[in-house]
């Protein structure tokens, strides 16, 4: 609970709530299957900018030199209970949004029907899984390269750069299925196309490393 | 056994020595620090903390050597009250000290306890539902305080921690560090002399990275004995030229005379007498009695 204060103050629940609000009244989808590429890059940028203060805060606000005090398992810890709350309200967020494209660009859908809701459902849960990877990884992204340069801005410029790179024609060319994108560069047509899984195993264990990383930094520049 | 620290040097990239070969102990007990603006008085407390590893000499605290591999038990043994911190300002004072007992690895029951205690010492019991943003200057510098004291270590160092605070509240935080400071050592930096005479018997005078001294306070007192003087002038243009040769450490007016207080190697050429001298005006004498100060030098 006091690190949900922490991390998630009213003011970041606020933009990021006002973001996909507005995502989903501007970006207009045709068919309910889009929503997913429509959300993903965006939510990308959420993501990082959300989470690029994660730790950094604690050096802003000079806690960081009792924060060196304290052992480093408890730090650790505290980081990533940090970290899983707002990925984990950010996941809300996404999943409110894909609410809100049908709400507001009324997209066409596979019908009320039995297999069609199916569909529908189904449709969300991949979206869904999709973007937890997605979330997870920009995240954890953005904090880990904050804390290396020990400033928030450096975390969400370096984030930046590498979506520019990854979230276009270039990037696609060049990754192919091993895209950090690749679950929006995916064949619509081909529902049964589950190749962009790669790109998001590559998200997972860039991911993972990240989380081992993230002890030696914060020793190491606290 | 206390801290102690040899041929200490920091400097930063930008070539600035902040700590130039110091050398100092520390003993058991409140542990007074003064010096100027920019004399490597952070920069000592943030060697002292672990947080900045010196360019060159030792630091050990009761035996232990500062290293890498000591820097988890070191700091087990640290508290630590920065100069500027700002404290989760979302979170109540309760919150936020337990907070940070959490992240001290202090047993629950333990921290709150503690909590408790120092809540009422601070006189902050009633504010500890208020969120942090809504505190004064000097709640905040005593939320501070508590956090650096919550896991009760043996080594606290303190970074002017009653800036901001009211003369009562003052009192309060002074005496609770004399009681803490009981069989532990206090390093207690401030700029408020009065703090460090109502507080310690030691003390350690910094000037551009080195020690000017370090000893007892009376021999502090001792060394200015002598080199003070009361003057009294109705002229102003007496007093300017006063002014222009001598430290004036304070003046007032009495009636319709000027009262000054000069310091001075020998006595001022006019009617003056000897006085007492103060910890101010002992800091004042050390730190401008150097061979070819311009000052002392008019003044024979």
């Amino acid at each position: 609970m006091r690190e949900m204060k922490i991390s998630l103050t009213f003011q970041k629940q606020a933009y990021a709530v006002f973001f996909a609000v507005i995502l989903s009244l501007v970006r207009g989808v045709t068919y309910s299957n889009e929503i997913g590429i429509a959300l993903e890059a965006p939510m990308a940028i959420l993501a990082f900018t959300f989470c690029a203060d994660t730790y950094v805060q604690e050096i802003a606000s000079k806690r960081s030199e009792i924060w060196r005090l304290c052992p480093m398992k408890k730090r650790m810890n505290s980081i990533y209970r940090r970290m899983v709350m707002q990925v984990m309200f950010l996941l809300a967020v996404a999943a409110a949004s894909y609410g809100l494209f049908f709400l507001f660009q009324n997209p066409s859908i596979y019908g009320m029907e039995q297999s069609g809701l199916k569909i529908e459902i189904c449709q969300f849960f991949v979206y869904f899984a999709a973007i937890a990877v997605t979330l997870g990884f920009w995240g954890l992204l953005s904090n880990l390269v904050s804390c290396l340069f020990r400033n928030m801005w450096a975390g969400i410029g370096g984030c930046m750069v590498l979506w520019l790179i990854t979230n276009s024609t270039i990037g696609d060319r060049i990754f192919g299925a091993w895209n950090l994108f690749s679950y929006s560069f995916r064949e619509l047509e081909d529902s049964s196309d589950f190749s962009w899984i790669y790109g998001k195993v590559v998200c997972i264990v860039i991911g993972i490393m990240a989380v081992a990383v993230l002890p030696k930094i914060i020793q190491k520049r606290g | 056994m206390g801290i102690k620290i040899e041929d200490l040097t920091v400097t930063f990239r930008n070539d600035v020595t902040a700590v130039n070969h110091a050398d100092l102990e520390i003993p058991k007990g409140i542990f007074g620090l003064l010096g100027e603006n920019g004399a490597g008085k952070t920069t000592l407390m943030r060697v002292l903390t672990t947080v900045l590893s010196p360019t060159s000499g030792t630091v050990t605290l009761d035996g232990m050597f500062y290293s890498e591999g000591n820097f988890e038990k070191i700091r087990r043994k640290i508290g630590y009250l920065p100069q500027e911190i700002d404290l989760y300002p979302s979170l109540s004072v309760q919150e936020c000290l337990e907070y940070m007992g959490d992240l001290s690895g202090i047993p629950r029951q333990t921290y709150k306890e503690r909590i408790n205690y120092y809540l009422e010492k601070t006189n902050l019991s009633e504010h500890r539902r208020k969120k942090m943003k809504q505190l004064s200057g000097g709640m905040k510098r005593r939320v501070g305080l508590i956090q650096a004291l919550l896991n009760e270590p043996e080594f606290l160092i303190v970074d002017e921690p009653t800036t901001g605070l009211d003369p009562e509240e003052r009192i309060r935080i002074r005496n609770l560090l004399v009681d803490f400071s009981e069989g532990r050592t206090v390093l207690f930096s401030t700029h408020v002399v009065e703090d460090l005479v109502a507080t310690c018997n030691q003390l350690a005078v910094m000037k551009n990275g080195k020690f000017l001294y370090s000893g007892n306070m009376k021999e502090l007192l001792e060394q200015a004995r002598g080199h003070i003087w009361i003057c009294k002038t109705k002229e102003e243009g007496t007093a300017r030229e006063l002014e222009k040769q001598y430290h004036v450490s304070s003046k007032q007016y009495v009636g319709d005379e000027l009262q000054m207080k000069l310091i001075s190697e020998t006595p001022p050429q006019m009617e003056c007498s000897s006085c007492e001298a103060t910890l101010e005006d002992a800091y004042i004498y050390l730190m401008n009695k150097e061979p070819h100060n311009a000052k002392y030098g008019a003044a024979h």
